[in-house]
């Protein structure tokens, strides 16, 4: 009921989402936009999302969304790069492409990925490397994301090793690149192509033809897409069709430009002095978002108010989440769900208290991993050009009634 | 009866199986700035995408948009190929998605 208010009372124009701008003089890093409003045209097997663009189209989750370990995959959101995108997938035509350095080429079908190898179930979080992009100033380039290019699901296929070894790879091979079908305009434009280094594969990177129980839905990739547990969503590749391996690494515009951050120990640089170095940005770091209450939700003074949210990073595990009411003079621990999704997914957290006093009280929310990591405050996070990885502790401001 | 329980089962598995038929996207109107150049930006930019995919990366320098229009042409091959063309779309997108400064 709650859920269904928010979807009734959050309708508005299409295409309204657009240009949220905070360009100031400092760089200063700040909380991401979170009062954009879904759109009121729902994409085919979603509900209403926040909606940048319908060609490629490109949809975010409401934060509303983020209070249990799982993202239902009607709320799941969406990135593609390229326009074109097939809206029929024939499964009697449908093939992943399998060339390059292997001894034999192969197409292995939908049927023989599900029926002739080892069927893996792993939960893992896709987050968009530009999520939350909106924190960074001076307007960092980009789609301007909010705090939903996320989600986590439970994610079934086969292991990418199993299905290369069917191939064989050559002893030279070094890399392997993957496409899908997504296609430019032009013929003439590169595909969107990704690689992975050979050496960086492991048991965990899956296939998958299944989400949280069902088949994927187109806009996530439908019939299958690559998932890479820990790594931001740049290489999930979707509907994935084609993995071509080679001995070097490929020139290619989306690994050599795109989705990359300065290789500092900071990761950071300035509009005036831009890195010259950069790295990909592979591994997520910890982050964590509270689903429950958000901004503008007016709770009772001294009844019990329950936060809800996820927590997750690139697979090291959270250790703990903890929230402040005194906008992070202290902080005290939140409680973790059970943790059996597995250190690739979100951990859901609650924390009851009772608001002492009305009008505004800010909830804040840091996670910490097991590998020492905690986020920073907004205002401590450095800029980068494209605007990736922002981390910054979460806040929501509620008003006490 | 019989038919009944016939007619039951095959509701039954229309409503649960897994089908795919397919989708069909919507259309969604991201309305452009009325300005100097909207028409011909227009045709340049929207043909392969649309318009929230450009006003969506926020307001951006004259540089920022003029490496944009360029990576456009050179990455992505579109098709604006006079320098006066690429002027106009600049121009365009800076008056009216700009954030004042030039660079």
């Amino acid at each position: 009921m709650e859920r269904r208010d928010f979807f009734k009372k959050a309708l508005t124009v299409a295409g309204s989402a657009a240009v949220g701008s905070t360009t100031v003089g400092a760089a200063q890093t700040v909380h991401p936009v979170d009062n954009r409003k879904v759109s009121d045209i729902a994409f085919p097997q979603k509900r209403p999302l926040i909606t940048y663009s319908d060609r490629p189209p490109l949809l975010e989750t409401p934060r509303e969304v983020f209070t249990s370990a799982l993202t239902p995959n009607d709320l799941f959101f969406v990135r593609w790069h390229m326009p074109v995108i097939p809206t029929y997938i024939n499964l009697n035509t449908f093939f992943i492409h399998i060339n390059g350095e292997v001894e034999k080429e192969i197409k292995v079908s939908l049927k023989t990925l599900k029926t002739e190898f080892e069927a893996v179930e792993l939960t893992a979080v896709l987050q968009c490397g530009g999520n939350n992009r909106t924190a960074f100033q001076p307007t960092a380039g980009g789609i301007q994301w909010g705090v939903g290019a996320m989600g986590c699901a439970k994610w079934k296929g086969a292991r990418l090793k199993d299905v290369l070894q069917k191939a064989g790879l050559k002893k030279e091979a070094a890399w392997i690149g993957f496409n899908g079908e997504e296609k430019a305009v032009y013929a003439e434009t590169a595909n969107f192509v990704r690689e992975l280094k050979l050496e960086e594969m492991h048991d965990d990177i899956i296939i998958a033809y299944e989400m949280n129980g069902e088949d994927l839905p187109y806009l996530n990739g439908y019939p299958i897409r690559l998932i890479l547990p820990g790594f931001y969503s740049d290489s999930w590749i979707k509907m994935l069709c084609n993995i071509t391996v080679t001995k070097e690494r490929q020139k290619l515009h989306f690994m050599d430009h795109a989705y990359r951050i300065p290789d500092n120990d900071c990761e950071c640089e300035t509009p005036d002095s831009l890195a010259q170095k950069t790295k990909p940005i592979e591994e997520m770091n910890v982050n964590s978002l509270i689903g429950y209450p958000i901004t503008s939700t007016k709770v009772k003074k001294d009844a019990d108010l329950v936060v809800r949210g996820v927590a997750f990073d690139g697979g090291h595990g959270i250790a703990k989440v903890e929230i402040s009411t005194d906008d992070g003079a202290s902080w005290t621990k939140a409680v973790l769900d059970d943790g059996k999704e597995g250190k690739y997914a979100y951990r859901a957290f609650t924390y009851s208290f009772k608001p002492q006093s009305y009008g505004q009280q800010n909830i804040l929310c840091r996670a910490s991993n097991k590998k020492g990591e905690v986020q920073p405050f907004a205002k401590d996070i450095q800029w980068n050009r494209g605007g990736y990885k922002y981390n910054g502790i979460d806040e929501v401001k509620v008003e006490v009634v | 009866m019989k038919k009944l329980l016939f007619i039951l089962v095959l509701i039954n598995v229309t409503l649960f199986s897994q089908s795919n038929t397919g989708i069909t996207m919507p259309y969604v109107d991201f309305p452009m700035k009325e300005g100097k150049g909207m028409y011909s930006t227009k045709g340049k930019c929207n043909m392969c995408h649309s318009w929230g995919y450009t006003v969506n990366q926020g307001l951006q320098s004259k540089k920022f948009w003029r490496e944009k229009v360029m990576k456009m042409i050179v990455v992505f091959k579109a098709p604006i190929k006079t320098q006066k063309d690429i002027d106009t779309v600049v121009d365009y997108l800076f008056e009216n998605y700009g954030n004042g400064k030039l660079e």
